[in-house]
């Protein structure tokens, strides 16, 4: 395989399992004496083709519903593809919903051991970068150790970044985190965003915020229907994006 | 087709898994100082009521307080555990709709969580047991394998509840009303010896049965486990667990979609 490639996707095919209209529980499924299937498949992604170069910063837009969050769940292994071939070299940190696996019960601090761990740090790992996490959070001392449930939802997003950008992933994936935060916060996290880019990382970057996208990535893609529906520059395909949405007004 | 590159080892597993159980015991006990005596009113009620209600129906039976709990021990542990690994993929459904964590590392987490729990429960209920009568000889050794193999039952059970309601939600109800029956088929409050053989059979359906009385065997009678009923345990716990496991892999690809 080529080495320069970060992912590379060949008709990828992701469909979602959903209930069939009136079947909801338990109870409908056994009064329909199992004769109906339950379950019905719907395609997500349709023969979907992408390559992705190493220490590219791919932007990714598209209307709601289109298939941004479900390939990126896919990349990041979340989700399985029916058919298809996808190669994905690197670990990946999926940052798809800032907050996702805080428990507002517990402290900061073990908040930062347990989302560390389920986002796959070893034990080493998570003892060498916890100063760095408290110290990127701008957290103080009393916060850290506040129950989160206590916390702003500004705060919050802080831990949530600083956890996922603590690893040095080779892939990172971020869905619409950053609109969140205040604007010296934003900042910081655009800077370390960049500090991964330039550190050979590959970025994809899902947002409805243009400005970032043309501040943060170095090619575009535009989604509709769960395919690509056209690649290119960056501003190339953001003005087909803002033409679209116009269109549809 | 896929290439996963960033799998964890192991090792790392495992980590996960006892701080996943951490992070349950800890939510569990944190909120109450009563927390950890809450846990133990449950049995107590049980016992309170059982000896109040059946001691005189049941009179012959010898340290009845004894025998009831040595019954009412596993029987919490099994519906503690059922309900709450049940509800452990919903529960964490956040998490396994943005983070790539093996979905079967809650159901696991949560049944640690409830062994660790059954752990701390039973110091102070060996005091309860030794003033009911308890007598400690070398046989109570058995209390561990056959705590595993009634663990792998459960835990097989459980799989299959916890896939199941991440597409129906319903499971979780029908399971808690179902619970009852068990509760009331097993030998819990009453020995088998009392029921009249053709209901018998009906009793050994349970899969309780045997566990209870396993564990009777070593805790109330200290003698050695009843070789029958241990192959039978050890066989159901084998069939149940991998059964659980085979449909938790196959239901495991569309938990996402559900969630």
């Amino acid at each position: 395989m080529d080495s320069h490639i970060a992912i590379k996707a060949e008709n990828l095919e992701v469909s979602f399992f959903i209930q069939r209209a009136g079947i909801n529980n338990f109870k409908d499924f056994i009064l329909t004496m199992g004769l109906k299937s339950p379950f019905e498949q719907k395609k997500v992604l349709k023969g979907f083709n992408l390559s992705i170069k190493k220490g590219e910063c791919l932007g990714i837009l598209g209307k709601n519903g289109c298939g941004k969050s479900t390939l990126l769940r896919t990349i990041a292994g979340i989700m399985k593809p029916q058919s298809g071939v996808l190669e994905v070299n690197g670990n990946v940190a999926p940052l798809m919903a800032l907050g996702a696996g805080l428990e507002p019960e517990l402290t900061g601090m073990e908040n930062i051991k347990l989302v560390g761990v389920l986002m796959g740090m070893s034990r080493d790992d998570l003892k060498n970068s916890i100063d760095k996490i408290v110290d990127f959070s701008e957290l103080s001392e009393l916060e850290i150790n506040m129950q989160v449930k206590r916390y702003s939802s500004g705060m919050m997003s802080k831990l949530a970044f600083s956890i996922a950008a603590a690893t040095d992933p080779e892939i990172l994936i971020i869905d619409e985190a950053l609109a969140v935060g205040d604007l010296g916060f934003r900042r910081k996290c655009a800077d370390r965003i960049n500090e991964i880019k330039d550190a050979g990382s590959t970025i994809l970057y899902v947002s409805h915020h243009i400005a970032e996208i043309k501040n943060i990535c170095t090619r575009a893609i535009f989604l509709k229907d769960g395919q690509v529906f056209q690649e290119g520059s960056v501003d190339d395909i953001c003005d087909l994006y803002e033409n679209e949405l116009v269109k549809k007004k | 087709m896929i290439e996963d590159k960033a799998k964890r080892g192991i090792g790392s597993f495992t980590h996960l898994i006892w701080v996943l159980a951490y992070k349950t015991l800890k939510l569990k006990y944190k909120n109450s100082v009563l927390g950890f005596f809450w846990s133990m009113l449950n049995p107590l009620m049980y016992l309170l009521i059982f000896t109040f209600v059946f001691s005189k129906v049941f009179g012959d039976i010898d340290r009845y307080p004894l025998y009831a709990l040595t019954g009412i021990v596993f029987w919490s542990f099994f519906s503690t555990s059922t309900i709450q690994i049940t509800e452990s993929l919903i529960d964490n459904s956040g998490v396994l709709k943005s983070i790539n964590v093996p979905p079967i590392a809650f159901p696991l987490s949560a049944q640690l969580a409830s062994i660790i729990s059954l752990g701390f429960t039973l110091v102070p209920f060996t005091i309860l047991m030794l003033l009911f009568g308890l007598e400690i000889s070398w046989e109570l050794i058995f209390f561990i394998p056959i705590l595993l193999i009634f663990t792998g039952f459960t835990l097989g059970l459980s799989l299959i509840l916890t896939s199941l309601n991440v597409y129906f939600r319903d499971m979780q109800l029908a399971w808690t009303s179902f619970l009852p029956a068990i509760f009331y088929s097993a030998p819990i409050a009453f020995t088998s010896e009392l029921i009249p053989v053709e209901y018998l059979l009906l009793i050994k359906l349970n899969p309780l049965y045997y566990y209870i009385n396993l564990l009777r065997d070593v805790v109330y009678h200290n003698r050695m486990p009843d070789g029958t009923n241990f192959l039978i345990g050890t066989l159901l716990a084998v069939v149940t667990f991998t059964i659980g496991f085979v449909i938790f892999k196959k239901l495991e690809r569309g938990f996402v979609s559900q969630f």
